[in-house]
């Protein structure tokens, strides 16, 4: 054991040690997740990036079908664009009733939400996640940005119908706001990132901007075809710029019936047919359907989510029903018909073909109880053809958020309303209910085409594809003064008027503390 | 050798000598030896360390001692225990010849001059300015002890252990409240010296805590930083407190030791979830769902009782320690298996441990090595058996020869219970963590400069973690959904750390007292590496975990994570004549998870304290033995959170999340929501202590008063909508304040004398409330819910609200009538309408109570006469509450009638009549204050053919007395009581023996 030996340890000790202090730069490059800085070095990010877009009015995240979720506060499936904005179309009107007691859904039944409610706070949220993605997809995809990548000029060609389509989904997404919730945000993509909270706009003001959007894009957008299936066509615009014209009356106090009636021929022009059987609208394999102009397609496979159709084959169907008829693993025993809906719809009308009554009650006594309501499983994962879809448990079934029929009723109500010709909406009014009943035994007359009627056929030709709050607002009978009342409307069995507040939900409380720019909606 | 002079010189020179030349060291060198006793029992003292110069050694179990070689001439020989005063003689040795010296040493309770492990250095007892509790391995709990917190469960003031009840379970440890509510609240660990991560246990596991890795046995000391100034030096990690964790390591006489211990336990579950009956059962579905009685056969199965059982337990610990005039070592291996209460659960490791440590260079180097790994096979009860045997119908068979399985179960393809049995004997759940740590620590007291000491440690810690979950596809819950799961878990995470630190301790005095510096630099870096497989729709269920079989739905993904933390410290101790001590402590520590500008933090610390006992106008009160004031303020941080929050990313979809494109499938991308300027989060806490001791420290204690305030919160917020690409950004925001008492008094209430009786008393009571001030008005919101349930699906039962402490529960107020909720199908009847306006809904439920216990009391007692000993611990948590999850899902009828087939219920709906599950009534928030026995041991000492022998048997969790209706009051730490894994009690034997 010689000193002499450990002389060198101890110098190689200090060596190592100030070395060591040399190293002061504790930076460290993340690499299982791509940065801002090199996403789009892969052109096909560009195409990516879209369909996140597009995926997130039906998909909650990048895992499926759960378990990455794009917005927090509420459950992954619960927080699916679709499935909210279906329970707050729905579920408060005469149309639908779940007995589930989960968070916020029972003050949907009964319309006596608050502004905490966390469907209603999640649907707002849902909203400016696509208003911000949209924002963010067209500040990275101007020509400037793309030429300092140097993109090539078939792709910026391409990035130049992507960023129509974007913006298609931008406006759908601010109607869906203004409807709901009236005055809110606008932010477009020339509002920077991270910035101060936003001022409040008005529902007018971003109805023009809707409107403006949507006629500045038409042109850009994708011809229907094969290849632009789910995709936003001119004909998705027309439909949107005719909901839009439908309801300016709500939104800006001046009604647009004969924009509507216009926008409504020209997608009824756009060459859609009627599915010749109303059910194939709602099949696992819907997506051949003629009829549907803009859908949130699902996949069993590929596309999985516990929203969308995923929530609504699922809910539908309970009792005694048997879930393989569905082509479906099991039922969750969720929503049903209330009453004064099933009520509306005659003998013989193919489009209560499929209602599910035996043991079933009419009238919805307890909420909490499946069998209390007809069920109505108009969603099916059934092919056409009768086969199952390609999983059991996820669904292939396609949500058509705007087709054909609907365009008619549009045009029909417009003609009602005094635009357009009266006897092409009594020709289109028929053609639906001759499909609904196989004939013409129970076409009407034009003396039989009102306001009132029209209000009634939407319900029976669109029952449960989330338009009906929004139809009962624009015809003045969701809440009071209309007399007319449905079971579980404001908290009881017989139903009571709901203060006319409720025609707009409630800004999130939570909203209203995070942006003092906000003034909340009168009543909440 | 030229730098020394004077006598030193001529030592060091002697000394050079004798290492130089071993075979002339007899004729310069004495032997001392001697035995070490209690002065007031006259019992022999194992384990004290008895020091001269550099050498040291312990006593054996017989008290004996030996140094040899130690150097010709005069010297002070000291022997130091902890819980007795030093003793230190003045001895002469001659050359050649052998001298014997006794020591007998007074108890005293708390040890002044004892040593104490603090960051990066050492101290005396008497000198710390902090508030630090040491816990030694003679104080640490006993029985059936997996994992290392539990050894000091109830022992200090302010530290909260709780434990998931499951064999080595994770385990959380909250010291003074919880700071944070995103980034971690656990404390900071360090296993002799080296910081091994601060996530809850430090580190990976396959699911079990992962400080299993290390055997109990092996440790020494368990020292709690609990104030900030004492953990400040820790700096960026510390805002939770810092848990150092010492070893043991070889030592006593040269020669060679050799130690064998060995236990076996039992152990039976205490409570289960009250469940109906077959009979209640039957009724209540002929009641309330009739068209269902059809169903219901006439077995009258307890589920709960086909799935626990009598676990055993055994555990056996091997060491061999020895020790030469330069070096000694441990070597030990350790071997346990323990079975949980429900089948199913189970925990073996197998640990190797070695310590060696060398003295070289005149004794001027110091290097010790420890090198530690161990394997643990854990296997786990498949997740959904607990909740199966809750709500599996009790009238429902056990067996059906005619099912895929064999087991009986519900014919249906709705959701229903499936059978429990079927699950544990059919599913599987099991994994495998290997867990390495060394580290090599080299002290050198330079020869130029008088007390300066260099330190250099360089250490490791290689974790790798599998866990193989498989369900085959013919279970009757995974015919409904999924027809099948495997996945698959490899997860390796790889640390290194190198830390450097000078410390300048010299004799003499600067100005009016000395000065003990100490300043440092530490590297650390981890990568982690988290490759996950899982597939669901198996084609084949005969591989089992073993194989990947075709499945329908496939998901792969793969993470890795680096994360490097640089940091320069630095320690300033001023003492004036033992009287006046001041110590400043700072870190700057530089982190990977934050983005330019923001990555470097610094952390200063002050502390305080006064000896009033050492005043001259105090000398004369004899009854007081110690009397010391402390006041302290620190800054520390937190990080612990996810890695590369600062970089906007872009996360890719999965093949199931694509997005159909006309006729085409396209993957996504996702931008994330991200605060690019997120930073530190630091508690600022204030401290006010007095240590106190009477009657040569029979009585004695502290007094803690304490604030810590925490900023910049890291906190996942919603923000704006309109301002960011997610709804919720991880971001600083919002304030949160701990406030908090905490006293502690140990007494000899009875100080044996020669084998008479003995006892022993320790106290410790603490008081903490948790606030949460603000959420920044200007940018954030009221009221975040948190807190998930079971039942229904997102159902959120508590809150984040400024005034209410973190997590409270967030619920309705239940209306009673004669001592029952009132049921009805309008809210407004059952609940309180808080706001008033005629509309039961979000806006009527308030913060009530939260999960924290506000007072913690734990008491031991240690009783010994003769050769038995007889000790306690009792704990007590008061003020905290349970949400009672199995009650709130289970307890209603509709889960007789649902689409689903009956599932049993809980029997509060014989009171409470609810239909539909009311999750939100504070019904089911209960106090969960309890008294535990916590444990109760009784050991007897003996020689036989002079070897020490000892047995002992100790019974843990002996009883608890609480008003808490469900399984077990302490329902982890988020108080949410949703088929936790049962308590157990435990009755373990055990025999230890040395040679």
């Amino acid at each position: 054991m010689k000193l002499k030996m450990f002389t060198p340890v101890v110098l190689a000790a200090a060596l190592l040690a100030l070395s060591a202090s040399a190293c002061t730069d504790p930076t460290v490059a993340p690499k299982s997740a791509v940065t801002g800085a090199n996403i789009f070095a892969d052109p096909a990010s560009y195409q990516a990036f879209l369909a996140k877009i597009y995926g997130g009015l039906i998909l909650t995240g990048q895992r499926g079908p759960d378990g990455d979720r794009d917005i927090a506060g509420i459950d992954e499936g619960f927080g699916e664009y679709l499935r909210l904005y279906w329970y707050l179309e729905e579920m408060p009107t005469d149309e639908a009733v779940i007995g589930w007691n989960d968070p916020g859904l029972p003050d949907l039944n009964t319309g006596l939400w608050g502004a905490s409610n966390s469907m209603v706070n999640a649907m707002y949220y849902r909203v400016f996640y696509q208003v911000m993605l949209v924002n963010e997809f067209l500040r990275q995809t101007t020509d400037p940005v793309l030429a300092s990548r140097g993109v090539s000029a078939t792709l910026t060609a391409t990035i130049h119908t992507y960023r129509a389509e974007a913006r298609f989904l931008r406006a759908l997404s601010y109607w869906h706001g203004i409807d709901l919730f009236g005055n809110i945000p606008l932010v477009t993509e020339l509002d920077p990132l991270g910035a101060t909270p936003p001022p409040q706009s008005t529902r007018a003001d971003i109805y023009a901007y809707a409107v403006n959007e949507l006629n500045a894009i038409t042109g850009d957008l994708p011809p229907n075809s094969a290849a632009t299936y789910a995709r936003a066509t001119p004909a998705a615009a027309h439909m949107l710029l005719a909901e839009l014209y439908l309801n300016a009356g709500v939104y800006t106090g001046t009604p647009n019936y004969a924009g509507a009636s216009a926008e409504a021929a020209l997608v009824i022009g756009s060459g859609y047919t009627l599915a010749p059987v109303f059910q194939n609208n709602f099949t696992a394999d819907n997506n051949t359907s003629p009829e549907l102009i803009f859908v949130a397609a699902q996949d069993g496979n590929r596309t999985q989510t516990w929203g969308g159709m995923t929530f609504l084959v699922h809910a539908g169907c309970g009792g005694s029903m048997s879930a393989a008829t569905y082509g479906m693993d099991y039922c969750w025993g969720g929503y049903r018909l209330k009453q004064q809906a099933y009520r509306l719809f005659g003998a013989g009308d193919g489009r209560a073909a499929f209602f599910w009554t035996a043991g079933q009650t009419d009238s919805v006594i307890s909420i909490g109880n499946f069998n209390n309501g007809i069920a109505a499983p108009k969603f099916t994962n059934k092919t056409s053809t009768g086969g199952n879809g390609s999983q059991l448990g996820m669904i292939d079934t396609d949500f058509p958020i705007f087709r054909l029929a609907e365009a008619y009723l549009i045009y029909a109500e417009a003609a009602v309303r005094g635009s357009g010709s009266a006897a092409q909406a009594l020709t289109y009014v028929n053609a639906l209910r001759t499909r609904a009943y196989g004939n013409a035994t129970a076409n009407i007359t034009a003396p039989q085409l009102t306001l009132q009627f029209v209000q009634d056929e939407r319900l029976r030709e669109l029952l449960f594809e989330a338009k009906r709050r929004t139809d009962l607002v624009r015809f003045g009978t969701f809440t009071a003064p209309s007399t007319y009342v449905w079971a579980w409307e404001g908290g009881t069995a017989g139903g009571t008027a709901l203060a006319s507040f409720r025609n707009l939900y409630p800004l999130p409380a939570n909203e209203i503390i995070a942006n003092p720019n906000l003034t909340q909606n009168p009543g909440y | 050798m030229s730098r020394m002079n004077g006598p030193r010189f001529i030592i060091g020179a002697m000394l050079a000598v004798l290492v130089t030349s071993p075979l002339r060291a007899q004729v310069s060198t004495g032997t001392i030896r001697g035995h070490v006793t209690d002065k007031a029992t006259q019992q022999p003292l194992s384990g004290v360390t008895v020091t001269i110069g550099a050498r040291r050694a312990q006593t054996q179990a017989d008290g004996g001692y030996a140094i040899a070689g130690v150097p010709a001439g005069t010297d002070s020989l000291r022997a130091r225990i902890i819980g007795y005063s030093p003793s230190s003689q003045s001895i002469t040795v001659a050359i050649g010849q052998t001298v014997d010296v006794d020591f007998a040493l007074t108890a005293q309770a708390v040890g002044l001059s004892e040593i104490v492990v603090v960051g990066y250095g050492e101290q005396r007892a008497g000198d710390i300015t902090g508030a630090v509790t040491s816990v030694g391995s003679d104080e640490f709990n006993t029985g059936r002890v997996i994992s290392p917190a539990m050894l000091v469960q109830s022992k200090v003031a302010g530290v909260q252990v709780v434990d998931n009840n499951e064999p080595g379970g994770g385990l959380s440890i909250r010291i003074r409240g919880a700071t944070s509510v995103n980034a971690s609240s656990e404390p900071l660990y360090v296993i002799d010296g080296m910081p091994v991560g601060n996530g809850a246990g430090g580190g990976l596991s396959a699911g079990r805590d992962p400080l299993n890795f290390l055997n109990p046995n092996d440790i020494e000391n368990i020292t709690v930083l609990r104030d900030a100034s004492a953990a400040a030096i820790y700096g960026s990690n510390a805002a939770n407190g810092v848990v150092l964790i010492t070893t043991r390591s070889g030592g006593g006489r040269a020669g060679t030791q050799i130690e064998y211990s060995t236990s076996a336990s039992t152990s039976s579950v205490t409570r289960v979830p009250d469940m109906l009956n077959a009979a209640q059962f039957s009724a209540a579905v002929a009641q309330y769902a009739p068209t269902r009685s059809a169903l219901l056969l006439n077995a009258n199965t307890n589920w709960f009782g086909l799935i626990d059982r009598s676990a055993t337990g055994q555990e056996h610990n091997l060491s061999l320690a020895s020790s030469g005039s330069n070096m000694s070592y441990r070597v030990s291996l350790g071997y346990l298996n323990q079975d949980g209460i429900i089948r199913g659960s189970n925990t073996q490791r197998v640990s190797l441990g070695f310590n060696y440590q060398q003295r070289l260079l005149n004794d001027r180097l110091n290097l010790r090595t420890n090198v530690r790994g161990s394997r643990a096979v854990d296997q786990f009860t498949p997740g959904d058996v607990l909740g199966n045997a809750a709500a599996m119908a009790p009238t429902q068979p056990l067996l059906d020869p005619t099912s895929a399985t064999g087991y009986w179960d519900w014919n249906t393809t709705n959701a229903s219970p499936s059978n429990p049995v079927a699950s544990l004997n059919l599913a599987s759940d099991q994994g495998t963590t290997f867990r390495s740590i060394g580290n090599v620590q080299a002290e050198y007291r330079l020869p130029f400069l008088e007390g300066l000491r260099a330190n250099l440690d360089v250490g490791y810690d290689v974790t790798k973690a599998d866990r193989q979950t498989f369900f085959p596809n013919n279970l009757a819950a995974q015919v409904r959904q999924g027809r099948g799961l495997l996945a698959l878990t490899n997860n390796t995470q790889a640390n290194s750390i190198l830390e450097t630190y000078l410390e300048y301790a010299p004799a003499r005095a600067y100005g009016p007292g000395t000065i003990d510096l100490t300043g440092g630099y530490s590297f650390s870096q981890s990568h982690a590496e988290y490759p996950f497989f899982r597939e669901t729709g198996l084609s084949s269920n005969l591989l089992g975990n073993n194989g990947i079989p075709v499945a329908a739905n496939v998901l792969n993904t793969k993470s890795v994570v680096d994360y490097r933390l640089i940091s320069l410290f630095g320690r300033f101790n001023y003492n004036i004549s033992d009287r006046y001590l001041v110590a400043l402590t700072v870190r700057r520590d530089g982190s990977s998870r934050f983005g330019p500008g923001n990555q470097w933090g610094t952390f200063p610390s002050v502390a305080l304290a006064w000896r009033l006992s050492r005043e001259p106008f105090l000398r004369g009160m004899t009854s007081l033995s110690d009397l010391k004031l402390r006041g302290s303020w620190a800054r520390t941080g937190n990080q612990a959170f996810g890695d590369y929050l600062q970089y906007p990313t872009y996360t890719y979809s999965d093949g199931q999340t694509q997005v159909q494109f006309g006729n085409q499938f396209i993957p996504t991308i996702r931008p994330s929501g991200v605060d690019e300027g997120i930073h530190w989060e630091t508690t600022s806490s204030y401290d006010v202590g007095v240590d106190y001791g009477f009657l040569n420290q029979r009585f004695s204690g502290s007094v803690d008063w304490y604030t810590k305030n925490t900023k910049d919160l890291i906190f996942t917020v919603p923000v704006a909508a309109g301002t960011n690409l997610a709804n919720f950004v991880t971001t600083n925001i919002g304030t949160m304040r701990n406030r908090g008492v905490e006293l502690s008094l140990s007494a000899r209430v009875i100080e044996g004398r020669a084998r008479r009786l003995g006892w022993t008393a320790n106290f410790t009571v603490s008081h903490n409330t948790n606030e949460l001030l603000s959420i920044n008005p200007s940018r954030s919101v009221s009221q975040i819910l948190t807190g998930n349930i079971s039942g229904g699906v997102g159902n959120l039962v508590e809150v984040l609200q400024p005034g209410a402490p973190i997590n409270s529960f967030f619920v309705y107020e239940q209306k009673y009538a004669n001592g029952k909720p009132i049921y009805s199908d309008t809210a407004l009847r059952m609940y309180v309408d808080r706001n008033a306006d005629g509309i039961i809904n979000d806006s009527d439920r308030r913060p009530f109570h939260d999960p924290a216990p506000k007072w913690q009391l734990g008491h031991s007692s240690y009783v010994t006469y003769g050769s038995l000993d007889f000790g306690f611990t009792l704990r007590a948590y008061l003020g905290g509450y349970t949400y009672n999850n199995v009650a709130s899902a289970n307890g209603a009828y509709q889960n007789l009638a649902g689409s689903g087939m009956p599932s049993n219920l809980h029997a509060s709906v014989l009171t409470t009549g609810f239909f539909v599950p009311q999750y939100y009534s504070d019904y089911f928030v209960e106090s969960a204050s309890f008294l535990r026995m916590d444990n109760i041991s009784v050991g007897y000492t003996f020689t036989y053919r002079r070897q020490p022998f000892r047995v002992y048997a100790t019974m843990q969790n002996a009883f608890t007395i609480t008003g808490y209706s469900g399984v077990d009051p302490t329902a982890g730490l988020n108080g949410i009581d949703n088929n936790i894994y049962p308590r157990s009690r435990t009755i373990t034997g055990g025999l230890s023996v040395r040679f």
